[in-house]
């Protein structure tokens, strides 16, 4: 084993920069040669073909996905919307992040950046906030019912006066209750 | 004249990659799209705590026949049990080389510059920013194969080089340390 992290304070006045020069592992592993070259390699075109496809196909389920999430999303907020302040609430608002974290990935994969835009926004929300009870039932309500408007009506765009609105609507909630 | 040998593609059937991904839906994409490329053995984890425990154990000194060690650690960045940034400080800071030295692939959501310099600043190989496409991650997987850049250990850093390219540079200089006081040593490894 080599010199372990942090030793590396100076002793004659200079700082220490230790390089530690690697063998390449992974090439040797692959191309199971003892002194691969330089050249890079590449993956299979038709691979990288075949997982583009693939992604085009994960999409196509993916409005029935994210509708599953919201449903579970909806579900999390009316189980928390009336509970106290204290440590079941925080579970529960760790739900909603997870959820809400799970729809940006899926919508932004596939395109959909109004429904990752909203979706963003409310997890980050749900992360940073102290959990005030009042307010944080309005901001969240506002995104929810965005969501609720974009998943409905199929809005898959970033762009458009409808988005737009749907956006001054939501942070007009988080600036007037934060 | 001979005729010149066509290249061939990568064979990825000897490799082992780590999938760290608390996303249900997101870790199954990562997974098809590994075994597309042919990635030989693909394992997941929900989160960083998983991951740590996962590692100690691939990554112990003695190999066994049924434990692969894991060559590419793909990461999410956000997750609920333990995240990334967590788990990229364990395994830079970690005592043992085959740990500390891992590649890892950073997957993250935030388009922020700020997560893309926390994540390369915490010793980050590559970064891959979500929407994720087959071409990108077939470049990072490339890119951590054919360019091993050196490992740095310096007071504040530990992890691969940040210079992928040494440039002049015009402008005012602005390194707190002088570069005649920076003692470069050369370390072996037998990693």
């Amino acid at each position: 084993m080599s010199k372990q992290n942090g030793d590396t304070s100076p002793q004659d006045g200079g700082v220490a920069v230790r390089l530690f020069r690697l063998t390449n592992r992974l090439k040797k592993k692959i191309t199971k040669m003892r002194k691969p070259d330089d050249t890079p390699g590449f993956l299979a075109p038709e691979a990288i073909a075949e997982a583009d496809a693939l992604i085009t196909e994960l999409c196509e389920d993916c409005p029935a996905a994210m509708n599953k999430h919201f449903k579970a999303l909806v579900a999390a907020w009316t189980k928390m919307r009336d509970m106290p302040d204290g440590a079941e609430r925080k579970e529960q608002a760790q739900d909603m992040f997870t959820v809400a974290h799970e729809i940006k990935d899926i919508s932004a994969l596939c395109g959909y950046d109004l429904v990752s835009y909203f979706a963003e926004s409310l997890r980050d929300f749900v992360a940073g906030t102290e959990l005030k009870l009042e307010a944080q039932r309005v901001i969240i309500q506002a995104h929810i019912d965005a969501l609720n408007v974009v998943l409905k009506q199929g809005i898959k765009t970033d762009g458009g006066a409808q988005a737009e609105e749907l956006k001054k609507m939501v942070k007009i909630a988080i600036d007037k209750y934060r | 004249m001979g005729v010149e040998a066509k290249p061939l593609p990568y064979d990825l059937s000897n490799l082992t990659v780590l999938i760290v991904e608390d996303s249900l839906y997101m870790h199954s994409l990562f997974s098809s799209m590994l075994k597309i490329f042919g990635v030989g053995d693909i394992m997941v984890c929900e989160g960083g705590h998983e991951a740590m425990d996962l590692i100690t154990v691939t990554q112990a000194r003695r190999k066994t026949r049924y434990i692969n060690h894991i060559d590419i650690v793909l990461m999410d960045w956000l997750m609920a049990k333990g995240d990334g940034k967590e788990l990229m400080k364990w395994i830079r800071a970690h005592e043992k080389d085959e740990i500390r030295f891992l590649p890892v692939v950073v997957v993250s959501g935030y388009t922020t510059d700020i997560i893309t310099a926390t994540a390369r600043d915490m010793g980050a190989h590559e970064i891959l920013v979500k929407p994720v496409s087959a071409k990108g991650l077939a470049g990072r997987i490339c890119s951590v194969i054919d360019h091993p850049r050196p490992f740095i250990q310096a007071p504040h850093y530990f992890g691969p080089d940040r210079r992928r390219q040494a440039l002049p540079y015009k402008g005012q200089e602005r390194r707190v340390t002088q570069s005649e006081k920076i003692r470069i040593e050369d370390v072996k490894t037998e990693w």
